[in-house]
């Protein structure tokens, strides 16, 4: 096996530092009893900038005789390269193949990146088909954001963790340990049978799936009594009770996100019917402030950093974001560390926020309506009215900024014309407001807009997907539309977004296209450049399946979907009457104002939201509500005291219907 | 008062690039806590500078980073703060402080001494002796980005001389190479000359280019070193 990269190849590709590892705090175990590689199925700079893999990667290391190490999917001229002269894919630390790992775990963070975990597994010597892959063999393991759907993936991975990794992976790792001292009985098949008995891990092997004549899917069942009927995911109950890394890998080159990524919270509770992250990282929990504080002190100390971006799906809903700020930049002022957001709000408080972190440079500021009109917003429940969004541009413009970046999508279900023009109108009226306030032009406006992609657990799960005409018609009619002075367009190709819709809901059948556009030659498929639509059709339809039933149909009420025994824990019942709502454009409220909208999520996981603002909770007492109202009279809605909001209560304070 | 450090760039960093090279010296300063000046404005940078850029893909012995401090150190402990801080691949070889006043590093810089290793083994040493023999030798340098641009150099300006021992299987090269203040030239273009005016065959892409020293030259030709070191090693 080779595995060098000989100096002719290095400096014949395009940013050779990707495959020559060595960074500041990466970690080398020569020996040890388990190797797991950290698999990113994209290039080195988007993978490293993962916050997920940083998490286990320094978690993983802790164990004692267990390593983790880092390895990324080479680019278009190294795997040529590769291929040339037979030199396989290794870890970044102690170049091990792929093949020479115990387990390979990769992410699904994007379902444009599958073809990258077949290239991945190919040029690291692992068969790529887990039907074919031998006793000594790694195990190929999936987690992230889409394995809540990875049925299309089915024929590749062993098994995959749903949910949170923190706990469940070191549990994997440890029973693997176990069963590799025993000598592994049974084999792969005795692993597995061990492994699935581990909550949260699903054996696609161990369920069969039947469909109905319509291709609709019948029912998935397991096929041993080892696999439960439903898998549901793993959550961590208390963010500030595990690991988060203080020592991360500095990388030398600049990757995407080149900076501290200190996590606030996990969750959203605001509900926005389109988003598949504000379902599946269900419910609410945030860090305490003091916590953070330490962990970004030793993040700075350790990694020489000039700047920690605070992220979660909504930062500016951190319950405390205000005072916990103000004591991050005066903490950090000094050692010319800036505090960065990646992210606002669509409010004057974000305005204030943006203000503080940015001190005085005037970048432009983003904001994301999601939708053009109104009546859209409410349909999506973004729960922004376009007052807001001028109020909000008002107090930045007020400010000095000169500068306002817009995001929408367009192909939201039941969108007219009037709806998509409507988002022009918008980049207009800020445009105005730019010049009432500051009696001058030159506002600039850029629109972004991405075609809606339908995800699995969402509201919107059950709506058809645009097809490519319909995108590129609304396209057009925003070309048009905002063809005026001052405002640039930007939109994404609706090809992918296609593509992407085809596998974010697509089922098991999926995989023998896959496999297939994978061998005459697609990868990197997030990549525009690179990414062959006519090859993916030619692909769908040389194994008999049709884009369109998985993006253009309509699913009925009661279909059965290819991921519900794969659980997030949000109640279908749910989810249906949120598309049902969103039909009759009426809001629903984000639960951490008011009353818990019946999600299902932390009854069915037993985790409570935690919000340490505007409840407190005395851990000694089973409940104690003091309701928003009472702490706000008695000025301290910012204790740092421990808040929780109990599942199945009664909430109080505010509503925001 | 400036510290200037002599650093390497070895094996397992060689290509990175530059850029890449001076972030990192940049955050491991950060990381060890030297007590750096910063340029004053909204947007502050660290003030240091690296001596010479060198080609992606060479390793280094002679990497020289000069730093301006806001207060004094001790260049001692500072130079063991700094290592710590380095990743696998950088070390501190030698440690010099200065006043904040004296000229620049890089504008000292006379030559430089470099190791080259080809995975070949032809017959090298007519051209070697050829080469050492010329007045002049020319090589035709394209220009990066516009490749009709083609500047002509004279290699005997920057190199005099050069040795070869033959190995088993490889052959390694020896030389000095002249820096002036309008540049200097390459040492992949050193081989690349050598396969354009005498023949070989030389493996070009496939070089180990090891930069051994850089030195100060004065009017009468003798080396001093860039540095009066406080502290050595390796």
């Amino acid at each position: 096996m080779n595995k060098e990269l000989t100096i002719d190849m290095l400096a014949a590709v395009k940013k050779p530092a990707r495959y020559t590892g060595g960074e500041f705090g990466s970690i080398y175990k020569e020996e040890a009893e388990v190797r797991i590689a950290l698999a990113f199925p994209d290039v080195y700079e988007v993978g490293m900038s993962y916050l997920g893999f940083k998490i286990l990667y320094h978690l993983v290391n802790k164990m004692d005789g267990i390593a983790a190490e880092r390895a990324y999917a080479p680019w278009i001229d190294m795997e040529q390269l590769m291929r040339e002269r037979n030199v396989t894919l290794t870890t970044l630390e102690t170049k091990k193949a792929l093949s020479e790992c115990d387990l390979v775990g990769f992410t699904l963070q994007y379902e444009l990146s599958y073809t990258n975990i077949l290239n991945m597994l190919d040029l690291g010597g692992v068969s790529v088909l887990a039907a074919e892959r031998g006793e000594e063999e790694p195990f190929v393991v999936v987690g992230g954001p889409c394995v809540f759907n990875p049925e299309p993936l089915a024929d590749i991975f062993d098994f995959a963790i749903l949910g949170e990794g923190e706990e469940a992976l070191p549990e994997v790792l440890s029973c693997y340990q176990g069963w590799k001292r025993e000598g592994r009985p049974g084999g792969r098949k005795g692993f597995l049978h061990r492994v699935v008995k581990i909550p949260g891990v699903y054996v696609p092997s161990f369920y069969d799936v039947s469909y109905n004549e319509d291709n609709t899917i019948q029912s998935v069942t397991p096929n041993t009594p080892d696999a439960p009927a439903t898998v549901t995911k793993r959550v961590v109950a208390d963010l500030n009770k595990v690991d988060f890394p203080t020592a991360p890998v500095v990388p030398f080159g600049e990757i995407v996100h080149d900076r501290i990524m200190l996590e606030m919270f996990r969750g959203c509770s605001r509900g926005c019917r389109f988003c598949h992250a504000g379902m599946v990282y269900r419910p609410v929990r945030e860090r305490r402030p003091e916590v953070l504080r330490e962990i970004a002190h030793k993040q700075v100390d350790n990694t020489g950093y000039e700047e920690i971006s605070l992220v979660s799906l909504s930062t500016a809903d951190y319950s405390c974001l205000g005072p916990f700020l103000d004591e991050m930049i005066a903490d950090f002022k000094d050692r010319k560390v800036s505090v960065s957001l990646p992210s606002l709000r669509i409010d004057a408080f974000s305005v204030d926020v943006a203000k503080k972190v940015q001190a005085v440079r005037k970048s432009g500021l983003t904001f994301a309506p999601e939708a053009g009109s109104q009546r859209m917003r409410d349909v999506i429940n973004k729960g922004v009215t376009e007052e807001d969004l001028l109020h909000a541009v008002s107090a930045a413009f007020e400010n000095g900024w000169k500068k306002v970046k817009l995001y929408f999508m367009i192909g939201l279900p039941g969108e007219t014309d009037e709806d998509v023009l409507a988002i022009a109108q918008l980049a207009r009226k800020v445009q105005w407001k730019f010049k009432e306030i500051t009696g001058k032009g030159g506002c600039q406006v850029t629109v972004s807009a991405s075609s809606f992609v339908p995800k699995p657990y969402t509201a919107f799960q059950w709506a058809p997907q645009d097809t490519l005409e319909e995108i590129h018609r609304k396209q057009g009619l925003l070309i048009e539309a905002t063809r005026l002075k001052n405002i640039t367009f930007q939109y994404h190709d609706g090809q992918t977004s296609i593509m992407e819709g085809v596998f974010a809901r697509g089922d098991r059948r999926l995989g023998k296209a896959l496999y297939l556009a994978w061998q005459r030659g697609q990868r990197f498929d997030g990549w525009a450049d690179v990414f062959d639509f006519d090859r993916w059709q030619q692909a769908l339809k040389d194994c008999g399946l049709d884009p369109d039933f998985y993006s253009h149909r309509q699913r009925g009420e009661g279909e059965v979907f290819p991921w519900e025994h794969l659980q997030p824990a949000v109640n279908r019942g749910f989810l249906a009457n949120e598309y049902k709502k969103a039909q009759k454009e009426i809001l629903t409220p984000d639960c951490r104002q008011g009353n818990c909208n019946g999600c299902g999520v932390c009854q069915r996981l037993g985790v409570p939201v935690m919000d340490w603002g505007n409840r407190s909770y005395d851990a000694s007492k089973e409940t104690n509500f003091v309701s928003l109202a009472e702490k706000m009279a008695g000025g301290d809605n910012c204790s740092y005291s421990i808040a929780t909001q109990r599942p199945g209560l009664p909430g109080k304070g505010g509503s925001a219907e | 008062m400036k510290l200037r450090f002599q650093i390497t760039k070895e094996k397992e960093i060689r290509f990175i690039s530059h850029l890449e090279y001076v972030r990192t010296i940049g955050r491991a300063i950060r990381r060890a806590k030297l007590p750096a000046a910063y340029s004053q404005g909204f947007n502050p940078h660290m003030k240091y500078s690296l001596a010479s850029a060198l080609g992606v893909g060479v390793v280094s012995y002679a990497e020289f980073v000069e730093l301006e401090l806001a207060e004094p150190v001790n260049p001692l402990a500072a130079a063991e703060a700094f290592m710590k801080a380095l990743p696998r691949g950088i070390r501190v070889l030698a440690v010099d402080a200065v006043e904040t006043n004296a000229p620049a590093l890089m504008s000292v810089a006379g030559g430089a001494e470099y190791r080259v290793t080809i995975p070949w083994t032809g017959d090298i040493a007519s051209a070697v002796d050829d080469f050492n023999r010329a007045e002049t030798v020319m090589f035709e340098k394209q220009a990066p980005k516009a490749k009709e641009k083609v500047k002509k150099i004279d290699v005997k300006f920057y190199i005099s001389d050069l040795s070869a021992i033959k190995r088993e299987n490889e052959t390694e090269l020896h030389f000095h190479c002249r820096i002036t203040h309008n540049g200097s030239m390459k040492a992949v273009d050193l081989l690349n000359t050598l396969n354009e005016q005498y023949g070989l065959q030389l493996p070009v892409e496939k070089a180990d280019i090891e930069r051994l020293d850089l030195y100060r030259v004065d009017e009468m030709g003798n080396r001093w070193p860039m540095l009066d070191s406080l502290f050595e090693q390796g």
